[in-house]
């Protein structure tokens, strides 16, 4: 006899949980269908299940079941080298992989399961990091971010489904008895078409997502009640383009880490956060700054990574993390991360920096900036932007070039400047 | 690519450069010094031009380390094949 489900579903709930254009399932569907898959992992004494699927209804299946029969429960990109997660299946012992088709794997047992749930990070070159979290912890979360608003609400899902921010979307929508939106079509066309068959009123995604969605998007295209900006800092032009396009919504943009978990919210529409929130404890978080870089403290964070170690976690209790700060008056900023710093010549740049300028100059729409290198200086600092339609891209990329000139210092102006069609936009929502 | 042809690509890479700071074109001559006040390009735009003349020319002549080089028609030399 296992225990009940991660949600707590019951069999004939009929209320719809995963829609896309070719059909609908309900939470009955779901309660029945990790019913079934934690019988067969009972039966065949699994401690260690993987999901590898982008079908919302795959990864909460694994989730629910896992719970049931007190498993661990790997959630595996879609998009990585399947060396890799052969990598993972042996290392850790993972008995059973759950899609489209259930299978069996021929991998030896490992330790005793934990009932832990473990993400990997969607860096792009070499192995994932893998991070555990406990369920009870991301639920907390879900359910911290359930004001009334996001009660019996229709979610699109942007991110990747398997990673950190995409999983925290589905089990929102879960808690809240709302609809999970998961279009096939993962383009920004693809995700309009979706949200507006069904009717979608939040939308969670990466400033990047947006300002792409927001070229494709026309008024009167939905009724969206809650818009969150995540997974990178959201900037003031972006924040006003958005209040712009949906004057009914709640706009709330959150710094979150994988590390810590959501760690704040910010509902006032001004880019970066209250400069009174450090050194004191806000949304049940303390925060700081020592040399320019953030620290937090928060209950929420997670168990830690298993294949290496963690960010720095300090003798007082406080985790470093990456991302550096700046307080100008009453407001502090996020400027960068010190791990993605173009080095020229010995100058740090730090790419967001020169992105949040060019989103700032009339006419630009998107902008990349990263880093190119040569003999003479280490690194310089390059940039594509994508511009307004109609407007002449000659004349655009000088007025752009003669006001980097004239603001930024010399090692921080892109040497090599192109104006582009599209920016390239990874898995995760963020550029690049 | 000869060193004439070279020449050419950093004539035309230096013209847009100065293009882009909406100065005029400038005349450059092999004995034209590259940091030398002749041209309005600062030591990053000249990493630039090292960089764009490695992949219009197909090869990098720093690959074992960096070569010493002050004029126009030393760089061209560098290139050249």
């Amino acid at each position: 006899m296992n225990k009940p489900g991660a949600f707590s579903l019951s069999a004939d709930d009929a209320t719809p949980l995963v829609a896309s254009s070719e059909r609908v399932l309900t939470r009955g569907d779901l309660a029945r269908a990790s019913q079934a898959l934690s019988a067969v992992m009972e039966d065949a004494h699994i401690a260690r299940v993987m999901v590898r699927s982008d079908d919302p209804f795959h990864i909460l299946r694994a989730i629910d079941a896992a719970h049931r029969v007190g498993a661990d429960l790997f959630i595996a990109h879609t998009n990585l080298p399947d060396a890799h997660i052969t990598a993972v299946i042996e290392k850790f012992g993972v008995q059973m992989i759950v899609g489209e088709a259930d299978s069996l794997t021929s991998a030896a047992t490992g330790e005793a399961p934990s009932s832990h749930i473990f993400m990997m990070t969607s860096g792009t070159t070499g192995a994932p990091k893998i991070a555990s979290h406990s369920l009870t912890a991301l639920m907390s979360r879900a359910r911290a971010a359930m004001h009334p608003g996001n009660r019996n609400a229709k979610w699109l899902l942007t991110y990747q489904p398997t990673g950190f921010a995409g999983v925290q979307v589905q089990l929102t929508a879960v808690v809240g008895h709302g609809v999970i939106v998961a279009p096939q079509q993962r383009t920004p066309s693809g995700f309009l078409e979706a949200a507006k068959a069904t009717g979608v009123t939040q939308i969670s995604a990466t400033p990047t997502f947006w300002r792409a969605f927001l070229m494709v998007v026309r008024p009167g295209d939905l009724a969206l009640r809650q818009i969150t900006l995540g997974g990178e800092a959201a900037d003031q032009p972006t924040l006003d383009r958005i209040r712009k396009a949906f004057p009914d919504a709640r706009v709330t943009h959150i710094y979150a880490s994988t590390e810590a978990g959501v760690v704040f919210s910010v509902h006032d529409g001004r880019e970066g956060f209250p400069a009174e929130w450090l050194d004191s404890e806000t949304q049940g978080v303390s925060m700081r700054v020592r040399d320019g870089f953030l620290h937090i403290r928060t209950p929420n964070a997670m168990g830690g990574y298993v294949t290496e170690t963690a960010q720095p976690r300090l003798d007082d209790g406080w985790l470093a993390t990456a991302d550096r700060v700046e307080v100008r008056g009453d407001r502090a900023y996020i400027v960068g991360r010190d791990d993605s710093t173009i080095n020229v010549a010995g100058s740090k740049v730090y790419p967001l920096m020169v992105e949040q300028f060019l989103l700032r100059q009339t006419g630009v729409v998107e902008a990349y900036v990263y880093g190119v290198s040569n003999p003479i200086s280490g690194q310089l600092v390059a940039a594509d932007v994508v511009i307004e339609p109609g407007l002449d891209p000659a004349a655009t990329r000088s007025a752009i070039l003669a006001a980097c000139r004239e603001n930024l210092a010399q090692y921080q102006v892109p040497r090599a400047f192109k104006v582009v069609d599209a920016i390239l936009v990874r898995e995760s929502g963020k550029k690049g | 690519m000869t060193e004439a042809q070279v020449l050419e690509q950093i004539t035309s890479i230096v013209q847009r450069m100065l293009e882009d700071k909406g100065l005029k074109g400038a005349s450059i001559e092999p004995g034209t010094e590259l940091l030398g006040g002749a041209i309005a390009i600062d030591s990053l735009d000249l990493a630039m031009l090292v960089r764009e003349l490695e992949d219009v020319v197909g090869h990098d002549p720093f690959a074992d380390g960096f070569i010493e080089f002050r004029t126009v028609g030393e760089l061209a030399k560098l290139y050249a094949k």
